[in-house]
């Protein structure tokens, strides 16, 4: 046959090829043992599953810092001595340094103070990392107070997000369209924001950029009707996925599946959900209003290399506090130790439009 | 006695694998045997047991009616008989009827001389029953990651197991299974339809001969596999869909607990694209 | 107690290459017979033989409106990806050419926002109903029932429920599916949440029923026949016209076993109508969904079929009911 001479090269390429996909595509997987919690009641397969080596990372990636020590409020106040203290001059100069040094310690560990103040003249507010930094902390406070229903007593210091880090982990720009994105290609068709792997959806081809409707604009996420028979929602396919491509990143963002605030069965009925979807929905607004009311105020202070291709300035979204985990930092409160964190203290401290 | 008019010559005595010639006779239509007497057993015993697991539930509703599994808390231990333990004396008495009807399919095979086929082709089913509700419940390590057993429920219990990995159509051997399925259900319809059509060839028309079923076939798409090819082509089909569906629910969770869109990185992280 | 079952050729005859049940007229004309091949991988299983194929004016047809379809769904993912070979094979499975947005409804949009897609659905649908024709009349020519164009309309049906007939209800071509690997899978698990748990449509329950029955059905039939192999059983036709030992030895295998056996020629009438019934009530399904029902799950609540689960938390509510949540999160 013609063929003879053709086919151990034909086998040889395939398996060759073969073994060049099967090496990496077993290795993708996950070594077995994993621990699961229970979510709902008995059969219904509510809950969420661990891998155990998952687990040991996140426990190492997710522990407190050692902090400062709470002071007691003796001594002349911060806004006495200092100048240009608008957010905690109530403090004592000593809870004030205190605040201070830990800001440090989350945000700036390398760079130290003059990573924020010009050191001639610690009041200036030349850098623009000194006017973000006060917003950021008029926002910790915000949370705290007025997001009790998302974040509860446990509430939130500028570690939750920073880690350490001068920029969080995990933040987005808008890269839905824009210069960088036009395909350029004339009349073939357009993938509206979609059909690529999607980052925010956990690689699915869904929309990539979930962000900018749901946690910046207040774009309807509800798709599912509340009638059995057909009457008047017009929610599309395509929507559907948009509302996906969210459940998707929120769900990562927590290291947490659909059924942890859904009874898949029914998604849209409350009243079978976990009351973790009630804290989950508090969470979506609090996103909102961190990147409306603060973020998006920021873009006149920001300089041009902090934003992103289309000149928005860098936004928040469920991972940058949860970073993988269903509560931020396992649930391990530090904000309790700082109350100077705790409540609105500035006129001007709350959300406002840009 | 329902015999068929040629029924009288097959039914001889032996074959069996167990029970000598103990059970070695009919019921009726119907071949007893060591492992019919245990299919029946099993059978009726898990049934009775649905049914208490039933008067216990609040609803006589077929669609409604709910045995589920135990708490995740009672692990791979015995589960209170009101608390799960019923649903897994039922999987028991299921696996043994089961297994006692397949055993009893490979002695009705000797029986008639025939080959083996179909217990082993029932085996590809029983493994994916087992699947679900031993081998995966094992390995994540609670009888509760089982299957519960109601008409809607189970369809409850799939949804949420899809979605505990966010989207469970990115599963690479759910992927195979839906092909072998559907590719299974067009390959009956065309073989089916070809034997009909050659026996049925209209009005004036003489029955057609496996030539023209084999004509037809390479007429229309330039290949036909032959009466035998196509008896083991649809086993195949049929086998391999009940096994790659036993394939990825044994993935999701004990390989792989994340978004299984997730789990197409490797593909994406390839050298080759660097 | 080695015994021989029937699983792949052990040995291969080779007879000559068959050409076909002559036919007259232009017919034999068009098959393609040169060069006569047969692959010995292929014998393991069936027959060794490949081909020949017949051409003609439909096959020919469908098969340049196939290509035309490919064409325009592979050039365009690739045009997604700026001609980059590398990433059009990495980014494969995630590519799609997308229907048009849900503001064009019926209406023909831009060739880049939907008007490829609506082309490549015409083609592509073209070559489906030609392909049909021409099964149909390939049956006629060689004097067969036309039983198997019959079984390949159900799955065109399905087909054309899901890209033409529910856009049409629903007035938007935006409903239809993408041309993608992942993004079809996208679209069919979005559908499902849009119209609340598509488990809980009886026709999809029905589709899902046949699905895994025709799975049974050919493991069975599949299976029996090469039991009775030894016997001839797979000579289907003849047996059913002239009953030979194999046919008795099949029947039987299921009359002991469930007490009801069906006969060679009636087996093939269950096995076709499981097989299709899973495309047909399947369409209807998708065809009802968001036409006439909107939320599956309350459906199945309405008609007492959902299940009921112990209570394991408080009451939940919906915080957008709750004074004020509307201004929640709103920045003014």
């Amino acid at each position: 046959m013609s063929s003879l001479g053709i086919r151990p090269l034909a086998l040889g390429i395939v398996a060759v090829v073969g073994v060049f996909l099967a090496v990496p595509m077993v290795l993708g997987f996950q070594k077995p043992f994993i621990e699961s919690v229970q979510h709902g009641p008995r059969g219904v397969a509510m809950g969420v599953v661990y891998n155990d080596e998952t687990l040991v990372t996140n426990a190492a990636a997710n522990k407190i810092p050692g902090y400062l020590p709470q002071l007691p409020p003796v001594g002349p106040k911060a806004s006495a001595i200092y100048k240009n203290v608008q957010v905690l001059g109530d403090l004592s100069v000593g809870q004030f340094t205190r605040t201070m040094a830990s800001i440090t310690q989350w945000v700036a560990p390398t760079q130290g103070c003059n990573y924020c103040h010009n050191p001639a003249n610690m009041a200036d507010d030349g850098k623009y990392t000194k006017v973000v930094a006060r917003r950021m902390l008029q926002m910790t406070q915000n949370i705290n107070q007025n997001w009790q229903p998302h974040v509860a007593a446990t509430g939130v210091t500028c570690y939750t997000c920073h880690r350490g880090l001068n920029i969080p982990a995990n933040v987005w720009v808008d890269t839905s369209t824009g210069p960088g994105t036009d395909t350029g290609m004339g009349f073939a068709a357009m993938t509206p924001g979609k059909n690529a792997p999607s980052a925010a959806a956990g690689l699915a081809s869904l929309p990539s950029d979930p962000y900018t409707p749901y946690l910046e604009k207040a774009e309807t996420i509800r798709v599912i009707g509340n009638t059995a028979l057909a009457t008047d929602n017009h929610a599309s396919i395509k929507q559907t996925d948009w509302t996906y491509a969210l459940m998707m990143h929120m769900s990562n963002a927590l290291g947490v599946n659909c059924t942890y605030c859904h009874n898949t069965r029914a998604m849209a009925d409350w009243s079978q959900s976990p009351p973790q979807r009630v804290t989950a929905w508090y969470g979506i607004r609090m996103v909102r209003e961190m990147n409306v009311g603060y973020m998006d105020g920021l873009a006149g202070v920001f300089p041009e290399y902090r934003k992103g291709p289309l000149g928005d300035v860098q936004k928040v979204n469920c991972t940058t506090c949860h970073q993988g985990v269903y509560k931020p930092l396992y649930g391990v409160s530090m904000a309790k130790d700082f109350p100077e964190l705790q409540k609105v203290s500035s006129a001007n401290g709350g959300p406002r439009l840009p | 006695m329902a015999m068929l008019s040629f029924e009288k010559k097959y039914r001889v005595r032996g074959g069996t694998l167990l029970g000598g010639d103990l059970f070695d006779f009919w019921v009726g239509p119907f071949y007893v045997g060591f492992f019919g007497v245990t299919a029946v057993f099993f059978a009726i015993l898990g049934t009775a047991l649905l049914a208490y697991g039933a008067s216990l539930g609040d609803t006589w509703n077929i669609w409604r009616i709910n045995i589920a599994p135990p708490d995740l808390k009672y692990g791979l231990g015995f589960a209170p008989l009101k608390e799960g333990g019923i649903w897994q004396l039922v999987t028991i008495c299921a696996l043994g009827a089961f297994c006692s009807w397949a055993l009893r399919q490979a002695e009705i095979a000797r029986k008639l001389g025939c080959g083996l086929h179909v217990p082993f082709a029932f085996s590809a089913a029983i493994f994916a029953y087992f699947s679900l509700v031993v081998v995966r419940p094992i390995l994540m390590g609670a009888w509760g990651h089982g299957f519960p057993y109601g008409i809607l429920s189970h369809l409850d219990w799939v949804s949420n197991t899809g979605y505990q990995y966010l989207h469970f159509h990115y599963n690479p051997a759910h992927m195979i299974a839906v092909t072998f399925f559907f590719t299974n259900c067009l390959a009956l319809a065309l073989h089916s339809a070809l034997v009909l059509s050659a026996l049925n060839p209209g009005k004036g028309q003489v029955v057609k001969a496996p030539e023209h079923e084999n004509t037809y076939f390479r007429d229309i798409i330039g290949y036909s596999i032959g009466t035998l090819g196509i008896h083991r082509l649809g086993l195949f089909l049929a086998m391999s869909a009940s096994f790659w569906s036993a394939v990825c629910i044994i993935i999701s969770g004990p390989f792989w607990t994340r978004g299984w869109p997730e789990w197409w990185g490797w593909w994406l992280n390839l050298p080759i694209w660097k | 107690m080695s015994e021989y079952l029937n699983i792949f050729t052990r040995v291969q005859v080779r007879g000559h290459y068959e050409v076909g049940t002559p036919l007259p007229g232009r017919d034999n004309a068009e098959r393609t017979n040169n060069p006569p091949i047969f692959e010995y991988w292929m014998g393991k299983l069936g027959d060794a033989q490949i081909g020949p194929v017949y051409l003609g004016t439909l096959g020919v047809a469908s098969a340049v409106c196939f290509m035309i379809a490919f064409e325009i769904i592979g050039l365009n993912m690739w045009a997604s990806v700026h001609w980059s070979p590398m990433q059009f094979l990495r980014q494969l499975p995630w590519l799609a050419l997308e229907p048009p947005a849900p503001k064009y409804g019926l209406h023909f949009p831009p060739l880049s926002e939907g008007g490829w897609w609506l082309m490549a659905g015409f083609f592509l649908t073209t070559s489906i109903l030609l392909w049909w024709l021409r099964i149909y009349r390939r049956a006629i020519a060689l004097g067969l029932g036309t039983h198997t164009a019959w079984a390949f309309a159900a799955p065109i049906w399905l087909y054309l429920v899901l890209g033409f007939f529910r856009p049409l209800l629903m007035g938007s071509w935006s409903e239809a599916v993408p041309f993608g690997i992942f993004p079809h899978l996208d679209w069919t698990a979005a559908f499902s949440i849009r119209y609340g748990n598509l488990f809980y449509n009886p026709f999809h329950m029905l589709s899902i029923v046949f699905l895994y029955g025709s799975a049974v059905i050919f493991a069975m039939h599949g299976a029996t026949i090469l039991a009775v192999s030894r016997f001839g059983g797979e000579r289907e036709v003849e047996q059913s016209i002239d009953r030979g030992t194999a046919a008795e030895r099949a029947g039987l295998i299921w009359r002991w076993t469930m007490g009801f056996n069906a006969s060679f020629e009636s087996f093939h009438r269950w096995g076709i109508w499981f097989a299709v019934l899973c495309p047909i009530t399947g369409g209807i399904g998708i065809l009802l969904t968001g036409t006439v029902v909107d939320n599956w799950y309350l459906w199945g609540v309405k008609h007492h079929i959902a299940a009921s689960y112990p209570a394991l938390w408080g009451p939940v509510i919906d915080p957008a009911t709750l004074p004020g949540a509307a201004q929640l999160g709103v920045v003014k």
